[in-house]
Order: C-alpha cells, then sequence, then structure tokens
C-alpha cells in the first residue's frame, strides 16, 4: 500500500512560483501557484475562473434542442459526451424509448472519442515528460481515430450525433462506413500495441514516471476523484457497468493499484483494447432499424439529472423543461472532483513533473469553469 | 526576393495563445503541429511558446475577462513584424459565448479578439481545420514578407 | 621570407575559423531534419531553415529592450558565450600552440567555465512576460500564503545553471584530463605531438572508456535533451534565453551550433590528435566527428525525456567513476 503524504500547513513557504495563465504544457487557462522549497513542491494551488464564459446561463432559456446542441461547446475534447448526456435528461425526463440501432451508433461515438481522448492524454503527457517522439506517436494513431469521427460526425472536433429520439440521420452507418471503422480499429489496435511495447519497455521513461505523483487510494475516495484517475489507484468503479445503454457489451474494467503517473498512463493504454473491444462488438451485432424516432411529445417535467462515465470520469447533467425549454440547468464535469487530485499528486515531487502531475488526472479546465470548489486536505 | 524575406518566408515562429475556448481549436493547432501527418515543421513552421522569438501569434477561443490583460501583454512581448491569426468562431465573432446577455453587454467575454489586438488573418471553423490553419499562416506570410 | 611567414598562420587560423562557423550553421538543421524527424516519420524543416534562415531572420527583427535589471548586462552575454567559444576553437587550431599557456587543458576548461557562468547570470537577470508578468488575480482573499516570496520562472533555471556548475560538468573535466594522464602534459602541443608518435587515445582502453564519458558530458554541456533541466519545457519555458530577442537572439542561435562544432574539433584533437587546420586533410577528421557528435546526441535525444535530478545524478555518478577510472587506467 502506498503510503499517504500530508500537505505542509507550514505558514512560510520559501518561494512561490506561479505557472499560467499561458503555458506551454497546459493545454488550457489557469493558474497554478507552486510553493517549493529546495525545487521540491510542498504545496500546490490550481486557480480556475479563466475560462468562464457561462455557458449553463446562455442554455437558461434555449429550446431544448438548441440548448442540447450547445453542450457540446462546453469541451472540444468531449463534445460527444456533453451532448449524448444532455440529450438522456431530455429522453429520461419525456420518457423516450430511442431505437437500439441508435444507441448502437451513439455508443460508437462515445468509443470512438473514449480513444481519441485517451490518446490526446498519452501525447500530452509524453510531451511534458519531454519525449517527442512518443508525443508524435501518439498523435500519429489519434488522426486514424479523428478521421472516423470526421467521416461519421462530419467534423473532426463537434461533431453533434445525438438528437432527442436518436441519432442524426447523417451519422447513419452504411455498409462502407462500418467497414472503414473495422478497418480504422485494426490500425489503432497495432498502433497501440507497437507503442504500448516501447512504452513499457523504456527504462529510461519508465524510471521518470514511476512513483510520481502519487495518489493514495483512501486518499482519492477522500477527494471524490472519478474515472481512470479513481481506478488508477485500485478502486473498480466505473460507471459504464451500470448504464443501461452499454448492457449489450462485453468489457472489462481496467484497474492498477499504484495511483502514480505510471498507473495511469498505463490505465489509458489498457482502457484503448476494452474500448475497441466494444466499438467492433457494436459495428458486429449493428440492429437494423431507423436510427431516429421523432414521435415524441414535449411536456414540462421536473428537474432530471443524469450520469454518465464520459473518458475522465463521471459527468453530471440536470436541467428541467419548462414550455420546451431548459430550465436550472447544471453540469458538473468530472475534472471539477478531480481538482482535489492534481493539487494533492504535486506535493513531494520536483517542480519539472509538477505539470506531469497536474496532467496525469486528465484536467479538462475548459469543462469545469462553471463553478468553484472548496477543498479541505 | 531581398536577403530580408527570403530568411523571414523560411523560419517562422509560431506561438499559440488560448484565451477559453472550448478546447477544441487548441488541441487542433498543437495538432497540426506535432502530429506526424501534417507536421508543420515542414512548411518551416516551428511552434515556440516565448513571445520574444515568435513572429506569428495564434489566438483561439473568445477572449473571457482573465486572459484580456494577457493577451495584450503577450501582444506586446513579441517583437516586430509580427502577425496575428484568429483561429475559430469563438476569435472571429465570439462564437456561441458572446451572445450570452443578449443586447446587454457581456462582463464576462470581452472578444472577439480583434477588440483587444489587431487581427490579420481570420481562420473560420468550430473547430478550425489543421490544414485551414496552416494555409492561414500562410496569408499571414506578406505581412511579414515585406515589413521592414 | 617573414611576411610569408606570419601570413601564411594567420590565413589558415582564419580560414579554419570560418569554416567551422559555416559548417556549425548547419549543423541545428541536420539534427533536426535528418535524424529526429526521421525518427518521428515525418518529413521535418529543410536543413537550412534552424541554423542558418532562422539567426538571419532574428537578426532583422526589431530589438526590444528586455525585461530585465541590468539589460545591457542581459544583452552582452550572448556575445561574451560566443567569443568564449571563438577562443576555444581559436586555442585549438595547430597555429596557437606556441602560445603555450593558451593552448593548454586549464585554458579550455577556465572558458567552459565562464560559459557556464553565464547561464547563471543570464537566469537571474531575465524577468520573462511568461510568470509573474502574467496579470492574474491570484492573491485574493483565502489564497494559499499570500505573502510569500514570489519568484520568475527563470530563478529556478539559474539556480539549476548552479548546481549544473556543481556536479553537472564533472565527466566533461574528467574526460579532458584522460589525455592530460596519458601523456603527461598539459599542454595541447604535447598532446598532439604525443599521439601523433604513439597513436590516437581513443584506441587505448583509457581513450575508449574517455570518449564515452567525454560525450556525455558533451551533452550536459549543451543541455541537450535528457539533460536540459536547465531550459525543459515542462516548467521554465525556455529558461535562461526567455527574453532575447531580435539579435541577441541570433547570436545565440549561431553560438550553439559554433559550439557543437568546437567541442568535436576539441575531441579530435584531444583523443585521436588531429588539430584543425584548413590546409591539412586532417581536417576532414574534425568535421566528420563534428557531425557524428549531435548526430549521435539527438539519436539519444529523441528517445529520452527530459531528466530530473533522479535520474541525473545517478547518470552524473556513473560517468564521473568512469571518467576516474579511465585516468587511473592513463597514468598506469
Amino acid at each position: 500500500m502506498v503510503e499517504e503524504k500530508k500537505p505542509n500547513k507550514q505558514d512560510v513557504i520559501e518561494t512561490e512560483i506561479s505557472m499560467g495563465t499561458v503555458h506551454p504544457t497546459a493545454l488550457e487557462p489557469y493558474r497554478v501557484r507552486l510553493f517549493v522549497e529546495d525545487e521540491i513542491v510542498k504545496e500546490a494551488e490550481i486557480t480556475i475562473g479563466v475560462n468562464h464564459r457561462g455557458i449553463e446561463r446562455i442554455m437558461e432559456g434555449l429550446p431544448v434542442e438548441k440548448a442540447n446542441s450547445l453542450t457540446e461547446k462546453v469541451c472540444g475534447i468531449c463534445s460527444n459526451a456533453h451532448i449524448w448526456n444532455s440529450v438522456l435528461v431530455a429522453e429520461k425526463g419525456l420518457g423516450i424509448e430511442i431505437p437500439q440501432r441508435a444507441n448502437y451508433i451513439r455508443i460508437i461515438m462515445e468509443e470512438l472519442e473514449r480513444l481519441h481522448s485517451h490518446f490526446l492524454y498519452l501525447a500530452h503527457g509524453s510531451e511534458v515528460l519531454g519525449h517527442e517522439t512518443f508525443s508524435m506517436r501518439a498523435f500519429y494513431i489519434r488522426e486514424t481515430v479523428m478521421e472516423l469521427l470526421r467521416m461519421i460526425g462530419g467534423n473532426r472536433v463537434q461533431y453533434g450525433a445525438s438528437i432527442i429520439g436518436g441519432v442524426r440521420p447523417r451519422c447513419e452507418l452504411n455498409e462502407m462506413r462500418i467497414q472503414k471503422i473495422a478497418e480504422g480499429m485494426d490500425d489503432v489496435e497495432k498502433g497501440i500495441t507497437k507503442f504500448a511495447d516501447r512504452f513499457v519497455l523504456d527504462p529510461i521513461v519508465m524510471s521518470r514516471i514511476e512513483g510520481i505523483g502519487v495518489i493514495p487510494q483512501k486518499q482519492a475516495i477522500k477527494l471524490e476523484v472519478t474515472g481512470p484517475t479513481l481506478r488508477a489507484t485500485g478502486v473498480n468503479q466505473d460507471l459504464r457497468m451500470k448504464m443501461k445503454e452499454y448492457e449489450p457489451f462485453d468489457f472489462d474494467v481496467i484497474t492498477q493499484d499504484d495511483g502514480d503517473v505510471k498507473s495511469n498512463l498505463l490505465m489509458r493504454v489498457l482502457e484503448i483494447p476494452e474500448s475497441i473491444k466494444i466499438i467492433r462488438q457494436a459495428i458486429k451485432n449493428l440492429p437494423s432499424g431507423s436510427v431516429v424516432d421523432r414521435s415524441w411529445e414535449m411536456f414540462d417535467c421536473n428537474t432530471i439529472k443524469s450520469y454518465i462515465e464520459v473518458p475522465r470520469g463521471t459527468l453530471y447533467h440536470s436541467y428541467a423543461i419548462e414550455d420546451g425549454r431548459v430550465r436550472n440547468s447544471v453540469i458538473r464535469t468530472p475534472s471539477m472532483t478531480n481538482i482535489g487530485a492534481m493539487q494533492y499528486a504535486c506535493i513531494g515531487d520536483h517542480i519539472t513533473d509538477a505539470q506531469l502531475c497536474i496532467v496525469q488526472c486528465d484536467p479538462c479546465f475548459t469543462c469545469t469553469d462553471r463553478a468553484m470548489k472548496i477543498i479541505n486536505l | 526576393m531581398s536577403l530580408k524575406s527570403f530568411s523571414r518566408a523560411r523560419a517562422i515562429h509560431l506561438m499559440l495563445v488560448y484565451t477559453g475556448g472550448c478546447n477544441g481549436c487548441d488541441i487542433e493547432v498543437v495538432n497540426c503541429v506535432l502530429s506526424p501527418k501534417f507536421d508543420a515543421e515542414q512548411y518551416k513552421v516551428f511552434l515556440t511558446w516565448n513571445p520574444r522569438e515568435a513572429d506569428v501569434l495564434v489566438v483561439t477561443g473568445p477572449v473571457t475577462k482573465f486572459n484580456e490583460e494577457p493577451l495584450k501583454k503577450i501582444y506586446e512581448a513579441i517583437p516586430e513584424p509580427k502577425a496575428v491569426v484568429a483561429a475559430g468562431a469563438c476569435a472571429l465573432i465570439g462564437g456561441v459565448y458572446k451572445n450570452i446577455h443578449g443586447d446587454i453587454p457581456s462582463e464576462e467575454i470581452m472578444g472577439p479578439v480583434e477588440n483587444i489586438i489587431p487581427v490579420d488573418v481570420k481562420v473560420p471553423g468550430c473547430a478550425v481545420r489543421p490544414q485551414d490553419l496552416l494555409s492561414g499562416v500562410v496569408t499571414a506570410l506578406p505581412k511579414l514578407l515585406n515589413a521592414d | 621570407m617573414s611576411y610569408i611567414t606570419i601570413l601564411y598562420p594567420t590565413l589558415a587560423v582564419i580560414g579554419t575559423l570560418v569554416l567551422s562557423f559555416i559548417i556549425g550553421t548547419i549543423l541545428p538543421g541536420v539534427e533536426r531534419k535528418y535524424v529526429q524527424a526521421r525518427i518521428q516519420q515525418r518529413i521535418g524543416p529543410p536543413v537550412t531553415s534552424p541554423g542558418i534562415m532562422a539567426p538571419l531572420k532574428f537578426s532583422f527583427k526589431e530589438n526590444l529592450n528586455p525585461n530585465s535589471p541590468l539589460p545591457s548586462l542581459y544583452k552582452s552575454l550572448p556575445i561574451i558565450c560566443f567569443i568564449i567559444v571563438f577562443l576555444i576553437l581559436l586555442s585549438l587550431t595547430p597555429q596557437m600552440y606556441w602560445f603555450k599557456s593558451f593552448a593548454s587543458i586549464i585554458a579550455i576548461i577556465g572558458f567552459l567555465k565562464v560559459e557556464e557562468i553565464a547561464y547563471v547570470l543570464m537566469g537571474s537577470l531575465s524577468k520573462s512576460v511568461m510568470s509573474l508578468g502574467l496579470p492574474f488575480p491570484d492573491l485574493a482573499k483565502g489564497a494559499a500564503h499570500p505573502s510569500t516570496e514570489r519568484s520568475y520562472l527563470e530563478d529556478i533555471s539559474s539556480k539549476r545553471a548552479f548546481r549544473m556548475i556543481a556536479f553537472g560538468s564533472f565527466p566533461l573535466y574528467l574526460s579532458l584530463f584522460i589525455p592530460v594522464a596519458i601523456s603527461q602534459s598539459i599542454f595541447l602541443s604535447d598532446i598532439v605531438a604525443f599521439q601523433q608518435a604513439n597513436g590516437p587515445f581513443i584506441f587505448t582502453v583509457a581513450g575508449l572508456i574517455g570518449a564515452i564519458v567525454f560525450f556525455i558530458g558533451y551533452m550536459i554541456l549543451l543541455n541537450e535533451y535528457p539533460f536540459n533541466i536547465l531550459k525543459t519545457k515542462a516548467d521554465v519555458i525556455e529558461g535562461p534565453y526567455m527574453e532575447y530577442s531580435s539579435k541577441y537572439r541570433s547570436v545565440l542561435y549561431l553560438s550553439r551550433g559554433f559550439f557543437m562544432f568546437t567541442l568535436g574539433v576539441l575531441f579530435s584533437v584531444l583523443f585521436i590528435g588531429i588539430p584543425p587546420n584548413i590546409f591539412s586533410w586532417g581536417i576532414l577528421v574534425n568535421i566528420a566527428i563534428a557531425f557524428i557528435f549531435p548526430v549521435l546526441m539527438s539519436i539519444m535525444s529523441a528517445f529520452s525525456p527530459v531528466f530530473t535530478y533522479r535520474q541525473f545524478y545517478p547518470v552524473v555518478i556513473a560517468t564521473s567513476i568512469l571518467g576516474v577510472l579511465a585516468i587511473v587506467i592513463g597514468l598506469l
């Protein structure tokens, strides 16, 4: 078991190093203040709020369909997850049963998105490590996934697949597209196998990431960490196991033991084949029929909640519907709860590793910038 | 072509400033530099994170309130000649976020980028495609080449 | 007659220096295009871009006054570095060997020390906009440790440069003393003469170990990828160089390639016994060494991440032990 480290509560700290809001290793604007003594981080403070654009405010009072497609703009990495969950909220409230084929296509989109998010994580992680070659390899493999997403959704980043009652007809999978997805999955599998071999067998990289940014299991549960970051500390918890959308599929939940950067990186590497497995099952057993059911009726409902598992953890959307318009919209993204883990992971490591410790929790502050969380370490 | 413009055309240093977009454009920009498929270096475009080294500033996002001052400072730190490329719908018109309060002026979104620093090239798209971004940087070239 | 005896060596020295300078400008491009880009399976930049066109471009840019407490000292540092590299190369040319104390290992080590101290000064004098300069209201109510001393990112790299002086440069300096141990003289002329009589040191056991130690020291001194904690992108962005613009940045770019070439020549003088002289075929060996070293270095750097102290100390200690071993073998 990994021993617990305590943040230093002393008053006088030698120096403060602040990084951000623009910094090469952060892909989005935020401020991190690192309190260091002899280049060892004693405490870290992440301040978000730079990205505040008030998307919940914009959603308020919009027609549900419009609000749904707006949620996609919350995040450019897990855009499909947001629109999917937002649509699920409406479907739950209005009691809509979607065609099975639409569900399968949604799952395919979501798993493709998980692939590209995990590849981005690996690429970004390698870049922060200073390993340009691995970073480029990961980006290269990711390009196959991006092409598939572009083929299905029509755009590389914001594809807007889900609508209330199913998926957009343009995301219909015909024979040629299924064939292409199958080929793409073969390529990705080949790529990730080679990448994983190289990565795990590289002694220098392993010595660099082993034992860095440790989050013990107890602390992770206390900080309410979600998603792969939690699973990397040894907790077997994946919301996909409980979601009825994922019922037809057979896959494993990956866990790692240590909760350090190595576990987190391996976590993503090992989750990629699971996603490929799901996509293969989905294209093999794709039910026939239409992809959208437009026979639903709009009526008012109280606040409806929906949780789904996205690449970074658990995503929560809720809103009420009044006159076909959205009321009291709340979005909570996984990075919100993971900020505590990011701050915690930095403690006791070298400054060069501090950004790595933040990146290991797969931050997406752009998603998160809507609220404030007070963390008591 | 003088030696000045000849050398300027063969080494373009590009700096990226993200000002609160949705991450989509940021990652596409990084993608177009770091991915071997697009490989901006073959077009003599190098990614840098130091404003003193940069020639072209790529700005993504609608410029939120906390990002206004840093953006100005970074712009000032770049030595002349410089060009600014605004990439993505948010940087051009404020995107979906600009209209947050309707006609009431917004306190959160200070953008589009044009309101804060002069923009030379506008690359549309939500999110901007890597190919478009590369062509946008090329469009900014005449300004760099013809400057003193 | 005396006219020719002065003119010929002067021409040789100038010719050697100019040739080295030209080859030095190509080296960064070769590294980037033919080694790293090939490993990363992409096309990569043109060979001339990083080494020749980029410095040219910077020299045509507007010169902004750096954010620094002592701008003039800060701006003079790259020029001092360039002159130091120039002097090292000058002391290596055979025409200068008559000037005994200048053409000795001690003088070269002294010059290299100045180069390292320049990093410390650069780091502490640079106050870039990219760290504390970016305004952000983070000292609000409730912020952690609001009264802490806030430091710029470059201060860390200045501290790191100090550590480099303390331990990072051990391998290179130890390897410089291996030829001294074998030939029993600190003067370059004696070292070269000894090797021309008894064969190059690189074919002896001590010399071979010394070559490996020299290579590691070369990478540490050039701050190339595994050992570039001084200017790693993950925290200090560009470290000591952050505030240089226009001409000063172009000098910085040029002196890096020149320094690579000079260290390659240093190796060929000390371990192969061939001094750089434009009027002899030996210069081809110098050029070959000057190309082989950066190529090997960029292969290493394409395959390794940045080392933190956790990896740095063992590497330095191991190579230092190797270096001491080689000196002992050489003395026997």
